[in-house]
């Protein structure tokens, strides 16, 4: 009767593996954990100093993707998050345009992380919004594609 | 430099299209199981034939160029090779079926005869690509299947021009260059840049792209010596395997799901944009060139009384809006049926692109799109634009 409720895949010894999709994270997980902490003390003291473009630089590169690695994952969240409320809605453009098409896709990643997790940490709808919509504006809608199919998740 | 022949040839989506040698008729599958084919008389495509064997939807078609004969594959996991006999009551030509017995246990997929026509691949979900010769002594298509290591839907194949190498897009997100040699119907082949002494199923390369996704569609280069593949991730990867070099193009759009080469350079693709787009390049670096569809020449047809008339203040654009805001309980300009219509020629995802003409020495010069908006059309390959800002008609 209940055969929406029966799992096939359970029975099938060739069945593909989420891990044979992606390749993990080559770093071992508490180096992670420690270069996560590391960049967001870097980005708390070039954000002080104003450089947007320079703390955005270091938050989305060598992010930290795919399984084992959670707490460096929302701890890299909080950095971004903390940036991106920083920064004055006249700057955004062209603080998006000055992003390589890397950090573009990361930034476009951590948008929709952001707005998957409302009211954590310091995450604000309304600031996560406005930077969608000038990201879309630069990089287009195969940015939010390449974010919906990448297998390595922020 | 000319414009486009669009056709509207159906009021549903075309699945599939496949010329004959002459371009006289053509088969496309209208997302059911029947293959429909139709004549061009004058300026119209007029449907002359409709083929029923097939029990579920045709996901694919070819038409051999010289031995005129169309294969046909189905999800229900059959293909059928159709052939023109005289009928033995009435003497006129028909198109006889002949089962081929894939030994698949899912949907075929997709379907494409090799450069001698003495072989076809078909692409599966039952994670094999199942390769198929003629066996003249038992007078039927016997079937064998490239398996490993392929763990997902295959999407699509090309053959390279030596009628040997395959190349297969699966959804499990890599492209891959198979070896699919049958023993006695090919010659043993010469070493090309993919290797040499391949039996059958060696692997000749994998590739994937950066940010992973479905692989779409996949090309060799008339040459051979090159791979593209399209994949989901709205990206196009070059591959030249001397290196192996991959150049990987992202792209600002969707993604593409079909692309075909035009030259050793040059190569169209085009997918859910519902445009036709141009990219060219070497081994050095490639890049998008611009699309096949001029959608500024087009808005300048549509558009009923938006943007002509005087210039002055009281026939602005602004002041427009507000009196249709006011007087008709519009927001924006034009009327409703403009609203929704897309600046580009075809309405919604182009399907299938494939060459149409060769000028000299093998360039393509037109190719042939057919899309979910049932219209198939003929673009010049040369009359390329820069894309707009507007993403080329993306009505956000």
């Amino acid at each position: 009767m209940s055969f929406r409720k029966i799992d096939i895949d359970a029975y099938d010894e060739d069945v593909l593996l989420e891990g044979e999709l992606c390749e993990p994270d080559p770093r071992d997980p508490t180096q992670v954990l420690s270069d996560a902490k590391q960049k967001q003390a870097a980005v708390r003291s070039t954000l002080a100093k104003g450089d947007i473009p320079g703390a955005l630089g270091i938050a989305l590169d060598s992010i930290p993707y795919g399984p084992n690695v959670d707490e460096a994952k929302n701890l890299t969240l909080q950095t971004v998050v903390s940036i991106l409320n920083s920064t004055k809605s006249s700057e955004i453009n062209n603080v998006v345009k000055a992003l390589s098409q890397d950090a573009q896709d990361t930034l476009m990643k951590y948008l929709y992380k952001g707005m998957g997790m409302p009211g954590w940490g310091d995450v604000s709808g309304s600031v996560l919004l406005g930077w969608h919509e000038k990201l879309t504006e630069v990089a287009g809608t195969g940015c939010i594609v390449r974010v919906m199919t990448d297998r390595r998740t922020v | 430099m000319s414009a486009p022949e669009v056709y509207s040839i159906a009021k549903t989506p075309v699945t599939c299209h496949a010329f004959n040698a002459d371009r006289s008729q053509v088969a496309v599958s209208l997302n059911d199981n029947n293959v429909q084919i139709y004549e061009k008389q004058g300026k119209e495509w007029i449907l002359s034939e409709t083929l029923s064997e097939h029990d579920k939807l045709i996901t694919s078609i070819d038409w051999a160029p010289n031995s005129n004969r169309i294969v046909t594959a189905s999800q229900d996991r059959n293909a059928y090779v159709w052939s023109l006999s005289p009928d033995p009551l009435t003497g006129k030509l028909v198109w006889k079926p002949t089962l081929v017995l894939l030994r698949i246990n899912r949907a075929a997929t997709f379907v494409r005869w090799s450069p001698n026509e003495d072989k076809f691949a078909v692409a599966s979900g039952a994670r094999a690509i199942a390769i198929c010769s003629f066996d003249a002594e038992n007078n039927w298509w016997v079937a064998r299947q490239l398996k490993k290591p392929i763990r997902s839907t295959v999407l699509s194949v090309d053959w390279h021009p030596n009628n040997v190498l395959l190349a297969a897009g699966s959804a499990d997100m890599k492209a891959r260059v198979f070896s699919a040699y049958i023993k006695d119907v090919d010659k043993r082949p010469s070493p090309t840049i993919w290797g040499e002494k391949l039996p059958f199923n060696t692997i000749c390369g994998e590739y994937s792209s950066p940010a992973g996704g479905w692989v779409h569609a996949v090309g060799f280069s008339p040459s051979g010596d090159v791979l593209a593949f399209a994949s989901h991730d709205s990206s196009i990867s070059i591959v030249y395997p001397g290196g192996p070099v991959v150049h990987n193009i992202r792209i600002s759009s969707l993604p593409y799901v079909t692309l075909t080469w035009t030259s050793e350079d040059a190569l169209v693709a085009a997918g859910h944009d519902c445009q036709p787009v141009v990219f060219s390049g070497s081994e050095q670096g490639w890049a998008l060139i611009g699309t096949l569809d001029d959608t500024t020449a087009s808005s300048a047809s549509k558009a009923p009384g938006a943007r002509t008339g005087t210039v002055g203040r009281l026939n602005s654009a602004a002041f427009n809006t507000f009196r249709n805001a006011d007087t008709r309980g519009h927001t924006g300009g034009g009327d409703a049926a403009s609203d929704t219509e897309l600046l580009t020629v075809h309405q919604n995802t182009i399907t299938s692109v494939r060459p149409y003409e060769y000028g000299r020495e093998g360039v393509v010069g037109r190719v042939s799109t057919t899309g979910v908006d049932g219209k198939l059309v003929i673009w010049d390959v040369n009359a390329v634009s820069a894309l707009t800002g507007k993403m080329g008609g993306l009505r956000v």
